[in-house]
């Protein structure tokens, strides 16, 4: 398995998921830990009530003996709820009664009020000794002064309901980390489906590294090649309705002045034939743009091509064939479909003898470069404005004003390029110092 | 092409659209055939299956079944030449049409002059499969190699490949007749012929070429502009 880049969402994932599970065992134990030292000294607060009770026996005692302590004993008993006796310093009750057995068990173990609570499950039992340092009260501790009293709600708060907050804290970030992202692709592509061709997604998100920057980018990418299109089929659907009616208006005028039969049946043969080839003409680079047919390659020997091409151009145009020379290497095959590549070179080739004078040469010539063979078709023609040498690669471009001659529609160029990129070659336009060339690229064999 | 003696050439037409179907049938009456219309797939195809025709023209898009789908129940059980017309145009379209056994493509608009071209350039084509090979005149200098599918002049070889082989072999049996595009590319190459298909043109210049190398003087390929090619004897 190939490891994702190192921009990838997982990693980010990954680590914030470690990093939460690291925070939730610190607080497990640290918290645990500082929950049970907190829970196991008594307060001040509590501490100073249970010395004023001794104070209270203390005084008790010294005013009223055993009888005082009795009395104290009962008040103290009614009120918490305890456990007490008053000692001497050999463990003898100072009330009048004296100590059972199991009350003397419970004397033997006796906690400091500064000292630990013990066993969480036990209820401590406290001395507090008298001033004199002799006597004591002894007591267990009242239910309603125990730090404990509220441990078990302490405990499920830091063992269920701060984990359970901190995935909670977890999932919000996860979704703002992953969802807002999607939340501008999902308004940026129902934008683009209610029409607005210029929708595109934002450089905050376009410009992330990880997989949802790829997203944003595979989406910008086909929104403009989707106005490409668009913008290409509208302005040819325009082109062509415009370019269509100039024959049917030619007819209409024919049709109204009631030519002889035979003149008007000539004339519905020859705006029938423009129309079918500016309609089979627009299909076909449409059907080129559009569809991106992938054509079979096979080697092709251009000089051979040429001789092919030359005889129908001649043919034509009355051209001799020494007006269109050959002057490639004897060895030149290109990698090319057969019939892409013959229509763009006569697609070319027309085009160099529609603008060049009678007696004017359109020479092949090219040269061996790497992997690729540069072929070059030059023309004696006045060339074109350097402003519109890739201007003339659009559908339905015509320069008559710059280049005389001119009855084709303007996609022979259009077509040529389309069908040459479908075969992996290029085509590009340059001024020469007499005439116009161009260039196309194509893979050696 | 056609004689008296023969049998008469039956066709049959698919095609939806009256007027169309109508010019179809009014033409072709001329030229001496004699035309079955039919105007929906599902009866087209009860007519091809239960008569018995020589030819059949049909659209592509047509009401009930369509042309492809005709075209694809006629082939299991009948080896009878069918004529695809579309005003689909595209690529697509075409090559769908060849894979399923049509034998020619026509992309309308076309004019009838062109139909009559392709009509008989399989109709000759499935006469010269059902004859006996005539024997090919016979000459002096240029030597046939059937089995190596090559000639040679006074013992050199010029090298043709099997398609060069078969298209100077049919231009040989007719010489001095010019052979229309359409019958070399369905004889020769055993295909239909398409408007942008170049592969029969640099065959033809590399016969030009191959015969020229090894001296033969006796006869040419020539050009016939608007037709085809032809094999012109010289001297």
């Amino acid at each position: 398995m190939r490891l994702p880049s190192r921009y990838s969402l997982l990693w980010r994932l990954t680590g914030m998921l470690a990093l939460f599970c690291l925070l939730l065992v610190s607080l497990h134990v640290d918290l645990g830990r500082l929950l049970i030292r907190a829970t196991s000294y008594l307060p001040a607060s509590t501490k100073t009530i249970l010395t004023d009770y001794a104070r209270e026996a203390e005084a008790a005692w010294q005013t009223e003996g055993a009888r005082g302590v009795d009395g104290f004993l009962l008040r103290l008993r009614a009120r918490e709820q305890i456990w007490a006796v008053v000692v001497d310093g050999q463990r003898q009750s100072l009330s009048s009664r004296p100590l059972e057995e199991s009350e003397r068990q419970r004397l033997r173990f006796l906690r400091q009020l500064d000292g630990q609570m013990g066993r969480p499950d036990g209820t401590p039992t406290f001395e507090l000794p008298f001033s004199d340092g002799e006597n004591r009260l002894v007591m267990t501790l009242p239910e309603r002064l125990s730090p404990r009293k509220y441990r078990e709600l302490w405990e499920a708060l830091l063992y269920r309901v701060l984990p359970a907050l901190l995935a909670v804290l977890l999932g919000i970030l996860l979704y703002r980390l992953l969802i807002a992202p999607l939340a501008i692709l999902r308004h940026q592509a129902v934008a683009l489906s209610a029409g607005d061709l210029a929708a595109r997604v934002g450089p905050q998100v376009a410009q992330r590294r990880d997989e949802l920057g790829d997203l944003a980018g595979a989406f910008n990418h086909m929104a403009g090649r989707l106005e490409d299109t668009l913008t290409f089929q509208r302005q040819l659907l325009r082109d062509l309705s415009h370019e269509l009616r100039t024959p049917l208006s030619r007819l209409r005028v024919a049709g109204e002045q009631a030519e002889e039969v035979q003149v008007l049946g000539q004339r519905l043969e020859r705006e029938v034939a423009t129309m079918e080839r500016l309609i089979a003409d627009s299909l076909e680079l449409v059907w080129l743009d559009t569809e991106r047919p992938s054509l079979p390659l096979e080697p092709v020997d251009v000089g051979h091509l040429w001789d092919v091409l030359r005889e129908n151009a001649c043919f034509e145009s009355g051209w001799s064939t020494e007006q269109l020379p050959c002057e490639l290497p004897a060895d030149c095959c290109v990698l090319g479909n057969l019939n892409g590549l013959a229509q763009a070179m006569e697609n070319i080739l027309r085009n160099a003898i529609r603008h060049s004078s009678a007696d004017g040469m359109v020479r092949l010539g090219g040269r061996r470069e790497g992997a690729c063979w540069h072929l070059w078709i030059e023309d004696q023609g006045p060339g074109v404005e350097a402003g519109e040498l890739e201007t003339i690669f659009q559908p339905f471009t015509r320069l008559n004003a710059a280049r005389p001659g001119g009855d084709g529609f303007g996609l022979g160029l259009a077509i040529a390029r389309s069908t040459l990129r479908l075969q992996g070659g290029e085509l590009w336009a340059e001024n020469r110092a007499l005439g116009l060339r161009l260039n196309l690229r194509l893979q050696s064999v | 092409m056609l004689h008296a003696t023969q049998p008469i050439t039956r066709i049959l037409a698919v095609e939806d659209d009256p007027l169309l179907a109508s010019h179809l049938q009014t033409h072709l009456q001329g030229s001496g055939y004699d035309v079955t219309l039919s105007h929906d797939g599902d009866e087209g195809l009860r007519l091809a299956t239960s008569e018995q025709f020589d030819l059949i023209l049909m659209d592509i898009l047509l009401p009930g079944r369509n042309g492809l789908e005709v075209l694809q129940q006629l082939r299991s059980k009948h080896g009878v030449p069918v004529v695809l017309m579309s005003a689909l145009g595209g690529e697509q379209n075409r090559i769908a049409g060849f894979s399923q056994g049509a034998d020619d493509y026509l992309p309308k608009p076309f004019s009838l002059g062109e139909l009559s071209v392709r009509i008989e350039a399989i109709l000759r084509r499935v006469a010269y499969e059902r004859r006996e090979q005539a024997p090919r005149e016979s000459t002096d200098d240029l030597h046939f190699d059937e089995m190596g599918c090559d000639v040679a002049l006074a013992g050199t070889s010029a090298g043709l490949t099997p398609s060069e082989y078969r298209v100077l072999e049919l231009l040989w049996r007719h010489m001095d007749e010019a052979l229309s595009k359409p019958f070399l590319y369905q004889q020769a190459l055993r295909r239909g012929y398409a408007q942008h298909d170049r592969s029969l043109d640099m065959h033809i210049s590399q016969i030009r070429r191959k015969l020229q190398g090894i001296g033969y003087q006796g006869a040419r390929v020539e050009t016939v502009w608007g037709k085809g090619y032809m094999l012109a004897r010289l001297g």
